[in-house]
C-alpha cells in the first residue's frame, strides 16, 4: 500500500498561505520603515543647514551663543535685514551681480544658438574638429588658466570693471552643446520646406529652428544666471575694489573682518540663496535633467 | 530655347563652388563668436600658462625666463607638496563617502514610490549650493559656539569640537563636499539603476538568490562603466577644491588644508610668484587632461 501524504484540508491550505503573506508583509513593512527613516534622516542632514541659516538671520548676533539654542526664534528679529538692507554696498552689490548675470545671459543666448545651429545643420571644413576641440575645453578648470586670464584682462584694462567680471562667463561650451544636441533632435521637414521655398540659413535659424528650441534656451538661460550669480573665485581675482564686488565675494568680505556680525551675514546669505531656492522650486525638472545631462554629455 | 538657359559644366562648377564657399563662411559666422571667447578665455591662457611656468615675473616685474627653476621649487617647497598631499588625502575621504552614500540612497530611491520626487528634490537642494554658499553655510554649521553640530553634540552630551584644528580642518572640507555632492551622485545613481534591465532581477528571483546576492552580483558589476565614469569626474572636480578652503580655512591650520588649487591662488596673488603658481597650474591641467584621457577611453568601450 502506498503511504499518500495526508490531504490538506482546504482550511490547512489557506492559512499556511496566509501566514506566508503575514511574514512576508512584515518583512516588507520593515524595509519600508528603513528605507523611510534612512531617507528622512538623509533628507533633514540636506536642508537642516539652510532652515538653521535662517533661524540665525531672524536672531540678534549677541543672543547667537545662548545655550539651549532657540531652534525657532519667536519672536524673530529682523533687525539683521534691516541692516543689510541698508548696508553701505550691499545693494550696489546686489546691483553688480544683476548686470553681471544678465549681461552673460544675455550674451550666451544669442552667441550659443548661433554655433549650435551651426554645428548641428550647416557644413563646414574642420566642423568635426572644432566641435571636438570647444568639447575637450569643457574640462579646462578656472584654477588652471586663472594666472594668464588674470593677466590678460588686467592688460586690457578691464580690472574692476564690467567686461573684466562677465568675459570669462562667455566660454563656457556647456550651451553650444546643450543647442547643438537639442538642434539635431528637431524634425527636419519645416527646414527642408523653408529651403525649397529659397529661405536663407539666418531666416531658417532665427524663424524656424529658434522658436522651437525654447525648452533648450530656458534650460541655458537659468544655469548660465545661477552659475554667474554664484561666481566667486573669478569676481575675487579680478574686483578687489569693494565698490565691484559681487554679492558672492561681498559677503566673505563680512567673514573676513575682525569681529564678524554672523546675523547680518546670516540675513545676507539668505537673501542671496532666495532666488536660487525660488528658481529651483519653479524649474525643478530642468535643473535636475540639466545638471545630469551636463555630467553626461557624451 | 532651353540652349539658352544650359551653363557649360565650368560654369556650373564655378557657381557651385562660389555657393559652397558662400555657406562655409555663413556657417564660420555662426560659429564665430563663440569660438572667440573659448579661444581668448581658455585656449590661449591655458598654452600662455606652461610659458608662464618657464618664467618669472609678469605682476610686478618683467617677464624673464628662468627655466626648471619654477618647478625646481614646487618639488621642494614643502607647502607644495603638502597641497598636493593634502588634496589627495581630501579626494580620498570626499570621494569614496558620497559614493557610497549616494548608491545606498538610490538604491532606496529606487524602490519606493511613494515621495519619491519629493526625496530627490530635498536631497538635490544642497547641489544646487554653489561651493562659494555651501561653505558660508558652513561656517555656520562648524561654528565652535553656535555651530549646529557643536549644538547637537552638546545636546547629546559630548564634548564640543574644535572642527578646524589641524587634524580635523580636512575632514571638515571633505564633509562639507560630501554634503554638497550627495544628492548629485543619488541622482546619478538613481538613472544608471533605473536603466539596468528588469529581467536579470527576474531571472535571479526565480534563481532564489536573495536581494543581497542580486546586488552583489547583478547590480555592481553593471554598474562598474557608471562608477569609473564618476570616479574620473569626481576626481576632476574635486582636484579644484578651493572656495571651501579660503572661505573655512585658507590652507590652514599649519597648511593642513592647503589644496593644490588655495597654492596656486596665494602663490600668484599674494606672494606674487607668477612662475610658481603657473608652474602648479600646469600639473593640474596635466593631471586633468589625463583624468580626461582615461575618461574618453571609458565612455568609448560600449556599455
Amino acid at each position: 500500500m502506498t503511504t499518500v501524504a495526508p490531504a490538506r484540508t482546504r482550511g490547512q491550505v489557506a492559512e499556511i498561505r496566509r501566514a506566508a503573506e503575514r511574514a512576508h508583509l512584515r518583512r516588507r513593512l520593515l524595509w519600508w520603515a528603513l528605507a523611510y527613516s534612512v531617507l528622512i534622516v538623509a533628507g533633514v542632514a540636506a536642508i537642516l543647514p539652510f532652515l538653521y541659516v535662517v533661524s540665525l538671520s531672524l536672531k540678534h548676533t549677541e543672543s547667537l551663543i545662548e545655550y539651549p539654542p532657540r531652534w525657532i526664534p519667536i519672536p524673530p528679529y529682523y533687525g539683521n535685514y534691516a541692516a543689510i538692507i541698508h548696508h553701505d554696498l550691499f545693494l550696489r552689490w546686489f546691483l553688480n551681480t544683476l548686470i553681471v548675470a544678465s549681461s552673460v545671459t544675455v550674451i550666451k543666448l544669442v552667441i550659443d544658438p548661433m554655433a549650435g545651429y551651426a554645428f548641428a545643420k550647416m557644413d563646414f571644413p574642420f566642423k568635426e574638429s572644432l566641435f571636438m576641440l570647444s568639447l575637450s575645453m569643457l574640462m579646462i578648470p578656472l584654477a588652471a588658466t586663472l594666472i594668464p586670464m588674470y593677466l590678460l584682462v588686467r592688460g586690457l584694462g578691464f580690472q574692476n570693471t564690467y567686461p573684466g567680471l562677465i568675459l570669462p562667463g562667455l566660454a563656457a561650451p556647456m550651451g553650444i552643446f546643450l543647442l547643438r544636441t537639442f538642434m539635431e533632435q528637431l524634425p527636419k521637414d519645416l527646414e527642408n520646406a523653408a529651403r525649397l521655398d529659397g529661405a536663407s540659413e539666418p531666416y531658417i535659424f532665427a524663424r524656424i529652428i529658434l522658436p522651437l528650441c525654447k525648452p533648450a534656451l530656458v534650460t541655458l538661460a537659468i544655469f548660465t544666471f545661477l552659475t554667474q550669480w554664484v561666481a566667486f573665485v573669478w569676481p575675487l581675482v579680478i574686483a578687489p575694489d569693494p565698490n565691484m564686488f559681487l554679492l558672492t565675494t561681498g559677503l566673505s568680505s563680512f567673514k573676513a573682518q575682525y569681529r564678524v556680525d554672523w546675523g547680518l551675514v546670516a540675513a545676507g546669505m539668505v537673501l542671496v540663496l532666495l532666488p536660487t531656492a525660488v528658481a529651483f522650486v519653479l524649474f525643478m525638472r530642468q535643473f535636475i535633467a540639466g545638471s545630469l545631462a551636463g555630467a553626461l554629455k557624451q | 530655347m532651353a540652349t539658352a538657359m544650359r551653363l557649360s559644366r565650368a560654369e556650373h562648377e564655378r557657381l557651385a563652388r562660389g555657393f559652397r564657399w558662400r555657406r562655409y563662411l555663413l556657417a564660420y559666422l555662426f560659429i564665430a563668436p563663440s569660438m572667440f571667447f573659448l579661444l581668448l578665455v581658455l585656449l590661449i591662457p591655458s598654452l600662455w600658462v606652461v610659458y608662464l611656468s618657464f618664467h618669472k615675473g609678469g605682476i610686478l616685474e618683467p617677464v624673464r625666463f628662468v627655466g626648471l627653476a619654477n618647478w625646481q621649487t614646487i618639488f621642494k617647497d614643502r607647502v607644495a607638496l603638502l597641497a598636493i598631499r593634502n588634496t589627495l588625502l581630501y579626494m580620498l575621504m570626499a570621494i569614496p563617502t558620497v559614493f557610497a552614500i549616494g548608491l545606498g540612497l538610490a538604491l532606496l530611491l529606487k524602490r519606493i514610490i511613494l515621495g519619491n520626487t519629493f526625496f530627490k528634490a530635498v536631497l538635490y537642494f544642497p547641489t544646487l549650493t554653489p561651493y562659494v554658499m555651501a561653505a558660508l553655510i558652513w561656517t555656520f554649521i562648524i561654528h565652535p559656539e553656535f555651530g549646529v553640530l557643536n549644538v547637537l553634540l552638546r545636546l547629546s552630551g559630548f564634548n564640543p569640537l574644535n572642527w578646524l584644528s589641524p587634524d580635523l580642518a580636512l575632514v571638515t572640507i571633505a564633509m562639507l563636499e560630501v554634503w554638497r555632492g550627495v544628492g548629485f551622485w543619488t541622482l546619478l545613481f538613481l538613472a544608471a539603476l533605473i536603466s539596468l534591465p528588469e529581467e536579470l532581477y527576474q531571472a535571479a528571483k526565480v534563481d532564489g538568490a536573495s536581494s543581497v546576492s542580486q546586488f552583489w552580483h547583478i547590480t555592481l558589476p553593471l554598474l562598474r562603466p557608471t562608477f569609473a565614469f564618476a570616479v574620473v569626474m569626481a576626481t576632476i572636480w574635486n582636484f579644484q577644491v578651493f572656495d571651501s578652503i579660503i572661505i573655512l580655512t585658507d590652507g590652514g591650520p599649519n597648511y593642513s588644508t592647503a589644496s593644490v588649487a588655495w597654492y596656486v591662488y596665494k602663490q600668484t596673488f599674494t606672494f606674487s610668484n607668477v612662475g610658481v603658481g603657473a608652474a602648479m597650474s600646469v600639473l593640474m591641467l596635466l593631471a586633468i587632461l589625463v583624468l580626461t584621457l582615461v575618461q574618453l577611453r571609458l565612455l568609448r568601450r560600449r556599455w
